[in-house]
């Protein structure tokens, strides 16, 4: 059982990552000068967590807003969930946001339409 | 020695409608803590969440630009100007500027004249493209960030360039929101 905690800044997301669930949430903001160097050790542990044949995983967001730098690291987030989706691994993606603010829907909507492993786009309640 | 006169300064920003501005070396922190002015500022005008996110958003896309080429040039302190203003229409009119080699300054204003060229959909394309390419090429020259800024603006990207005999210049781009 691994897990993964790194806690928020104003410029960079909560990220907590566990195998028992099989989950991986991350809510705020995510405008590091450097995504890449605060993605780095999310990516890994998304490999290791993939690679088991059985693995599953349910990836819950509420990130609001991502500079291009960030885009760039979620777009090899969800290519390491698509590529799991596949092999036929249960995955699913949930991203939350505001309904007032519609640009979160319209940027989640620009990833999920690349993918094709179960992608859900919902407004908070 | 001249004293600045900040009563005019203050008028000038007033006349243009200049809500904040900043010259002088730019760390990474205080891009973080002039966008949080920012926001407030936003948000005490009520302007809608989507908004003020575009405006935020074009702010930090202009700023780490300019870090990010500061650093690839192996050039200290990161100075440049940033100005975010408000137009005679309400739009949000942020600016940012900076020293830059003349031939990097010229290859950005044919970029930005490309993507002033293209309507939305071209955009959106460019946007696609340029996110699956190789990192190692696309972490030069302000890529994703340009097309970017240029989809969510409400007006061609604006760029200016001002050269200097000894081969470096001054860039700027205002991005209307």
């Amino acid at each position: 059982m691994t897990e993964l905690r790194i806690p928020g800044s104003l410029s960079s997301p909560t990220i907590h990552c566990s195998s028992q669930p099989p989950r991986l949430y991350m809510q705020g903001d995510s405008y590091p000068e450097n995504a890449f160097d605060l993605y780095q050790p999310v990516l890994q542990w998304l490999q290791a967590h993939l690679s088991a044949a059985d693995a599953t995983l349910n990836m819950e967001l509420e990130l609001v807003y991502l500079n291009t730098s960030s885009v760039r690291v979620m777009m090899d987030v969800f290519d390491l969930l698509e590529e799991a989706h596949r092999e036929g691994k249960q995955v699913a993606v949930r991203w939350y946001y505001d309904p007032r603010n519609e640009r979160v829907a319209e940027l989640a909507e620009e990833f999920r339409e690349d993918l094709s492993l179960p992608f859900e786009i919902q407004p908070h309640s | 020695m001249q004293t600045t006169d900040l009563f005019a300064l203050q008028q000038r920003y007033s006349e243009q409608g200049i809500l904040l501005c900043f010259n002088g070396p730019l760390s990474s922190s205080l891009i973080e803590e002039i966008g949080k002015a920012l926001r407030n500022h936003m948000e005490s005008q009520a302007v809608t969440p989507s908004s003020a996110m575009d405006v935020f958003g074009a702010y930090i896309e202009l700023t780490q630009n300019i870090r990010h080429y500061f650093v690839g040039q192996a050039w200290s302190d990161a100075v440049a100007t940033v100005v975010i203003a408000r137009d005679a229409d309400g739009h949000y009119v942020v600016s940012a500027g900076n020293r830059i080699l003349a031939a990097d300054g010229r290859h950005l204003l044919q970029r930005i004249a490309a993507l002033a060229g293209m309507d939305r959909a071209a955009l959106r394309a460019a946007y696609k493209e340029q996110l699956r390419r190789p990192r190692e090429d696309a972490s030069r020259g302000a890529g994703l960030g340009l097309i970017d800024m240029a989809r969510k603006a409400t007006r061609p990207l604006h760029a200016d360039l001002q050269e200097v005999p000894d081969g470096s210049a001054f860039f700027s781009l205002t991005v209307t929101l």
